[in-house]
């Protein structure tokens, strides 16, 4: 076990060291002038570090717009979202009717389904709708998505609440609404803080819908203003990568911060 | 008689209401365009005007016809082969090793896991930087060691762009793999591996005769997502090449994007996005029987 042991230590340490190198990179580009990287090249260390590629990244490349959005859409979506999921979950988990796992089963078959074939219908729809170019136009179709795994986790994890509990309740003269709200909510906050960290990153990474039904600058989230901020400032090289690192820092911050409640909740829906 | 129908139908919305809210925007945003799709799939439109003319599975012969849609068929089989390869070796292989007493067990975890939480652009934006010609990193190492003349300008020469995609994919999905395989692992019982050690078996036997057999239900899951992702993928492929060069690095997802948005070819976009969902729709069916029997339990 012991010779294992080192073993096993210098294979993780290069592995690791390996995926740490385009973070340095990242890192070492965004902190300097453009000069300095063009005359020294990448791994030299800087020769003075300067943050004028942040500003220049979140004022002329309009971060401080995209990032606006893309937390207005994370902080409207993610709630309300995981709030119909867990509702739609509560029935088809606790009560007992003919059609509760055909219901179940149409939901689940959406995880089935890949984006790409709704895209093109959803641009119809959303114009017909109004919403097209606004954030409105990716609430309805993020949410849509989102519910498939969503029931799926919040349902396997009611099935876990004591049923004795639900009925005491329902004793008590409880309506349905106030068990869900009451009983079943305040139970189940494990399950919804995994959750939700697990959709605010998918959220706030989420690419191709917001690409195709987002036009105008003013509405763009935070990967599509990277892309086009991108071949805007093709060659600035620590501007671009300012801007990767402005674009991370909220999934980073919440990872490295909520990590404990993200892994052991992804571990207890994987297990 | 009209009292008593108003009364059972309360009492029906009472209970059943909660899975109304879902089950409209479930079907208005995602089911019905499905099935707009798997219609459209049968026609010839451009997207905008009165006229759309049924042609059967003419889109279908078109598909096969077409050498740019073979070539992203390929070009994605590429992905999966290489993303089952890869990436769930290495993730096995990191789980094992991190399913013991170490120290900075947690900061290997987060090294290895933090790129897949991160925007697929972000990541596609720092690779082409490393992948840049005459700045980039990768070119700039390889002068600085001495081996210049391994230099390339990785994602504009035909024969290496799609493998360099490749590796920018693997380097942010290795993750994925490693920390499911960590939760299976915890799942078995250390006092087998206590009870093989007693019989003699070696640790290399532990692997294959205890964990292996038992991570089963991880390893479907893992494998049916990895291909379902591999079939999807689109955020790379469209930041780093726009699937060129000369649509050499075209996948079905960018494909599909072009004629339907690009070239107003929504009918033959359709069909794209129709194999692609038959493909993803199949490929998930064992990870929705795993999944749908779990209880979830606390955290």
């Amino acid at each position: 076990m012991r010779k294992y042991n080192s073993l096993v230590y210098i294979f993780l340490t290069l592995l690791a060291l390996l995926w740490t190198i385009p973070f340095i990179i990242l890192v070492l580009t965004a902190l300097r002038t453009q000069n300095d990287i063009v005359s020294r090249g990448v791994f030299a260390i800087p020769k003075q570090i300067t943050f004028d590629a942040f500003i220049t990244a979140w004022k002329q490349g309009k971060f401080n717009i995209y990032f606006k959005n893309s937390l207005m859409i994370c902080f409207t979506k993610v709630p309300i979202g995981i709030l119909i999921a867990s509702l739609a979950a509560y029935p088809l988990s606790v009560y007992n009717f003919r059609l509760r796992d055909t219901i179940f089963l149409f939901f689940l078959s959406g995880i089935g389904i890949s984006v790409s074939i709704t895209l093109f219908p959803l641009t119809l729809l959303l114009k017909k709708m109004l919403l097209l170019n606004s954030l409105g136009a990716l609430f309805f179709p993020y949410i849509a998505f989102g519910l498939p795994f969503q029931i799926l986790v919040c349902r396997g994890f009611f099935h876990s609440i004591p049923k004795e509990l639900i009925d005491a309740a329902r004793i008590d003269g409880a309506s349905e609404s106030k068990v869900f709200r009451k009983v079943i909510l305040p139970l189940s906050k494990p399950a919804i803080a995994s959750l939700f960290i697990i959709d605010f990153l998918g959220t706030w990474n989420e690419f191709i819908m917001a690409l195709i039904f987002i036009n105008s600058d003013k509405w763009k989230t935070v990967p599509i203003g990277l892309t086009y901020f991108q071949d805007q400032f093709s060659s600035a090289y620590p501007t671009v990568m300012a801007g990767v690192l402005i674009s991370i820092l909220p999934v980073v911050t919440i990872y490295v911060y909520l990590q404990k409640y993200f892994v052991k909740g992804l571990a207890g829906i994987f297990k | 008689m009209h009292r008593k129908i108003k009364q059972s139908i309360l009492s029906f919305l009472s209970k059943y209401w909660f899975f109304i809210p879902a089950l409209l925007v479930y079907i208005i945003f995602l089911i019905y365009p499905v099935i707009y799709s798997l219609i459209l799939n049968f026609y010839e439109w451009d997207g905008l005007s009165q006229i759309r003319t049924y042609i059967g599975f003419g889109n279908y012969i078109k598909f096969i016809k077409d050498p740019v849609s073979i070539l992203a068929l390929k070009n994605n089989l590429t992905w999966i082969i290489i993303s089952l390869l890869i990436p769930v070796s290495i993730g096995l292989i990191l789980s094992i090793c991190l399913d013991r007493p170490l120290k900075g067990k947690i900061l290997y975890r987060t090294i290895f896991y933090l790129p897949n939480i991160l925007p697929l652009v972000a990541v596609a934006t720092i690779w082409r930087w490393i992948y840049n010609p005459i700045f980039g990193a990768l070119n700039t190492l390889l002068k600085l060691i001495g081996f210049s003349n391994l230099r390339h300008a990785w994602l504009s020469e035909p024969n290496i762009a799609l493998y360099s995609i490749i590796i920018t994919a693997i380097w942010a999905s290795v993750g994925f793999p490693m920390l499911l395989f960590l939760a299976g692992l915890q799942n078995i019982p250390k006092e087998l591996y206590e009870a093989a050690k007693i019989d003699g078996a070696s640790e290399i036997q532990s692997i294959k005769y205890i964990t292996v057999p038992l991570l089963r239900e991880t390893f479907v899951i893992i494998v049916s997502t990895t291909i379902a992702n591999s079939i999807k993928v689109f955020d790379l492929v469209y930041v780093m090449t726009m699937g060129g060069p000369a649509r050499m690095t075209q996948v079905l997802g960018t494909w599909m994007y072009f004629n339907t948005f690009l070239y107003s070819r929504a009918g033959y976009g359709a069909t794209i996005a129709c194999i692609m969902t038959v493909l993803t729709f199949i490929i998930s069916i064992p990870y929705i029987r795993i999944m749908s029997k779990k209880r979830i339990e606390g955290t």
